[in-house]
């Protein structure tokens, strides 16, 4: 039984398992509820419940007061539901987030390119109002003959939601990116849910933005950089795409295009393993370093995107925190589930 | 229905941190009859840099008035739990009598500490420029003086039956190993505010607090002791704001500015090994004094500061902070370090507030399992000979005062790292004068500030000089208002021992 959970101020509407924790169902779909203890003892992860019944749970008679049972209160960590719920919750308002309403859609795939040699590129097209999304969001698409949908970034610009457009890496031995390269014919229906994810743009800080990509990581920061670009922004956009060899690049030519036609806009491709004999005379190394070097290692004043791998992420953050960019001003989409990520890491930052 | 329209559809309820933004909004201000500099004169000197108070996160928001109706409440659950305690004879559910000694050494070295916390936090809690920290710090400080208040009410309850609770603050200012957590505070309260939350907020709330407040509480559950499992939890629903003061003080110092770093590492560091050296009361109590064990220090330090303490650092790297300096010392003595506690205190059983005692048979057995690489080799003989001598009617008490170590005033008792059979001594000139230490780490925090540290309240050396209340054992005794063969001693022969085992015996009785 699934019920649905509403999380206030944000107003997003997530699914809820019977049995599954209110803190639970929020970090598994990328809302952070603060939380400590997760056992019912330390109180940070209160909530008040709106509407609908919950389960209290073992909620410690200390962390959870009489008077707040009374006021509807509850611990996120140990509320279950029992009906569909409404909650309010102590999470961040952010002024540019759009909350735009998860859609269950088909796409026809029009389009299949080989980008690189490991690399495919999907057009699907969506009739009628199409696929709303903030540049940077992701869609979970289902894959034939798997339980778990996969999830991959929108890399079309949102002016273009009738024609929602992925990357797909061959990932060895993986089954839903087998599918796409093997499988996956011009005419096929795919369905589709999404916008999801919380990675996009903070216009309203209009300070100069940094965006780092790895590998088929640059999906998000084209769809955001186009946007950008589209709408006439014109502070300072610096684009950094790390991949190991000159073969891996894509849409090399669009960047420069871009770059030549906008003055704000800055392209830097990096290779980590050009072995001199390609004729490359562009940034070499790892793609953090490049930024490093590029900024003299000073970041602060930026906003950053990071889109890749966990690894390139973490060397990113430790680069830009060096360079006295904080938590605040770093957004990240790394191709991790969250879940895995959780167990070994502290309560110092939240977001990153 | 275009992305526009729905950005500005419905006008969104206000979060919660921004109605607190407006409730709260102009409490802190810029003062104009003095100066900001005369108003906070503690805010600089410590070379912290702060540039932006408004960047501080308070996760909490709690309000005064909201602040009141939840400690009241906690206040009346917990006191209806140590009423029912009292009328149904709590104590005599609890596992062994000796476990009561536990709670002797924690209403001595830990209570005092929570009074000392409301203090130091009542002090910072006035010298900092943002509101945030100092709202955060007042609320604490009224937290911490409701701990010691209800710890001691709670154990209160023993003093009816059991001796050496009867004077703990009295004690906490004299007694010999007593100096060791009172200097321990006295050092982080008489620093500068930011190194005071770094020294309590984060390296004792935050990093070790789960090897000192848990293995305590949950000692007591294990034990029987619901009173004291009961003033646990009402105290550790307090803990998680005193928790994110640890961090969130550390973040905001690393982030205000670049300078702050090599600062707020040395306090880390410091504050780690003073701190470390604290919690040996702590490993000898898991690993002896309690008759049902929760679990080995060594597995303690493990869990809580190898592995939990470890993903903390890994994400602090990202600041450029590294690892405590001797956390891998810490790591070297888990094997050893409460066998080498608890044979001093035996050793110095004429001069405790509690009772000592060689562990039986199975408890030794335990020892020997918990710590397969040191204890069969190094410690079981030693008790077993210790055993025998005292079942030959020849007990050893040792009657030399020890020399003690300037910085944690524990007696130089603790081996090399890498030689657990060598004691470790360092030592070094300061003035003229030769100062000592047990440990590499004690030598560094005293290197960095001699003056502060010259000044040490050193218990050893003031019964030398005659400040203790004379120069045999029952005057020192006297004046650390201990009874001689009441509060000290063995446990074996002890009144506390005759007492409980008439009450066992009774119940014995009244169950044929």
């Amino acid at each position: 039984m699934t019920y649905q959970l509403t999380i206030e101020p944000l107003g997003e509407t997530i699914p809820i398992r019977e049995g599954q924790t209110v803190l639970d169902a929020c970090l598994r779909n990328g809302i952070f509820i603060p939380y400590q203890c997760n056992h019912g003892l330390c109180s940070t992860c209160k909530i008040t419940v709106l509407e609908g019944e919950v389960d209290l749970g073992d909620a410690s008679p200390f962390a959870l007061m009489d008077f707040e049972r009374d006021d509807k209160r509850a611990l996120a960590c140990c509320a279950r539901p029992m009906s569909d719920i409404t909650i309010e919750a102590d999470v961040d308002i952010d002024p540019d987030a759009l909350y735009l309403p998860v859609n269950d859609v088909v796409g026809t795939v029009v389009g299949l390119v080989d980008l690189t040699h490991d690399i495919k590129g999907v057009t699907l097209e969506v009739p009628g109002d199409g696929l709303p999304f903030q540049a940077g969001q992701y869609v979970n698409l289902t894959v034939p003959g798997l339980d778990e949908p996969r999830a991959f970034s929108l890399a079309n610009a949102p002016s273009k939601a009738n024609f929602p457009e992925l990357h797909v890496r061959r990932v060895k031995d993986g089954k839903g990116t087998g599918w796409v390269h093997h499988d996956l014919k011009v005419g096929d229906k795919v369905p589709l849910s999404g916008p999801l994810g919380r990675f996009y743009v903070r216009k309203s800080a209009a300070n100069p933005m940094i965006f780092i990509a790895g590998g088929s990581g640059l999906s998000s920061p084209k769809a955001m950089i186009e946007d950008l670009l589209e709408e006439g922004w014109s502070g300072p956009i610096t684009l950094f795409h790390g991949v190991r060899q000159a073969r891996d690049l894509y849409f090399d030519g669009l960047f420069r295009e871009l770059e030549a036609k906008h003055g704000n806009f800055t392209y830097v491709p990096v290779l980590s393993e050009s072995d001199g004999t390609d004729g490359w005379t562009g940034e070499t190394g790892f793609v953090h370093e490049a930024a490093i070097r590029r900024y003299d290692g000073v970041f602060k004043g930026n906003k950053a995107y990071l889109c890749g791998p966990p690894l390139m992420v973490e060397a990113s953050i430790r680069a830009l925190m060096k360079g006295r960019l904080f938590e605040h001003d770093i957004y990240t989409e790394s191709f991790l589930t969250k879940a895995d990520d959780n167990a070994k890491r502290s309560p110092l930052f939240q977001a990153i | 229905m275009s992305i526009a329209d729905k950005s500005t559809a419905k006008p969104r309820k206000l979060g919660l941190k921004e109605r607190y933004a407006h409730l709260t909004r102009g409490l802190g201000w810029e003062t104009t009859y003095q100066p900001m500099s005369k108003v906070f004169p503690f805010t600089d000197y410590e070379g912290i840099k702060i540039h932006d108070w408004d960047k501080w996160q308070d996760p909490f928001r709690l309000t005064m008035d909201s602040y009141w109706k939840f400690q009241a409440e906690k206040e009346r659950k917990l006191y209806a739990v140590i009423d029912s305690f009292a009328q149904n004879n709590g104590h005599l559910n609890i596992t062994d009598a000796r476990y009561v000694n536990a709670i002797k050494l924690f209403l001595t070295g830990v209570s005092p500490l929570e009074y000392s916390a409301h203090r130091g936090y009542a002090h910072v809690g006035r010298h900092f420029v943002g509101a945030g920290p100092r709202i955060a710090c007042q609320m604490q400080a009224i937290d911490e003086l409701r701990h010691a208040q209800t710890q001691i009410h709670t154990i209160s309850h023993y003093n009816k039956f059991f001796d050496g609770l009867h004077d703990a603050r009295h004690m906490h200012d004299h007694v010999w190993y007593l100096s060791v957590p009172k200097s321990f505070f006295e050092d982080a309260c008489s620093a500068g505010p930011f190194e005071f939350l770094t020294a309590i907020s984060f390296s004792f709330e935050y990093v070790l607090t789960s090897l000192l407040f848990v293995p305590f509480m949950s000692g007591a559950a294990y034990n029987g002791d619901m009173a004291t499992v009961t003033f646990g939890f009402s105290a550790q629903s307090d803990e998680a704001r005193h928790m994110t003061l640890g961090l969130e003080i550390i973040k905001f110092m690393l982030e205000q500015d670049e300078g702050n770093v090599p600062i707020v590492q040395r306090w880390i560091d410091k504050w780690f090994w003073r701190g470390y050296r604290l919690l040996t009361i702590v490993a000898m109590m898991m690993d002896y004094m309690l008759p049902k064990r929760v679990m080995s220090w060594a597995e303690a330090w493990e869990i809580y500061f190898e592995q939990g303490g470890g993903a903390l650092f890994e994400d602090l790297s990202r600041y450029g902070i590294r690892m405590p300096k001797y956390h891998e010392v810490a790591s070297k003595e888990k094997g050893r370090l409460s066998h080498e506690v608890w044979a001093t205190f035996y050793n110095y059983t004429q001069a405790t507030a509690f009772h000592t005692w060689i562990p039986e048979k199975d408890e030794l057995d335990w020892l020997s399992a918990k710590y397969p690489e040191t204890f069969d080799q190094l410690y079981r003989p030693r008790f077993e000979y210790w055993k025998e001598q005292s079942d030959q009617g020849k007990r050893f008490y040792n009657n030399v005062l020890p020399q003690l170590c300037v910085t944690c005033q524990i007696p130089m008792i603790f081996t090399e790292p890498d030689d657990p059979k060598t004691i470790c001594f360092r030592s070094t000139l300061y003035k003229g004068e030769r100062y000592h230490f047990c440990s590499d780490g004690c030598k560094d925090i005293f290197l960095y500030e001699p003056e502060k540290y010259i000044q040490s309240w050193l218990p050893v050396h003031q019964i030398y000089q005659g400040n203790c209340g004379g120069a045999t054992v029952p005057e020192v005794l006297n004046w650390y208002h201990m009874s001689l063969g009441n509060d000290n001693m063995d446990y074996q022969g002890s009144p506390d021992e005759t007492l409980w085992n008439e009450w066992t015996a009774d119940r014995h009785k009244s169950a044929i």
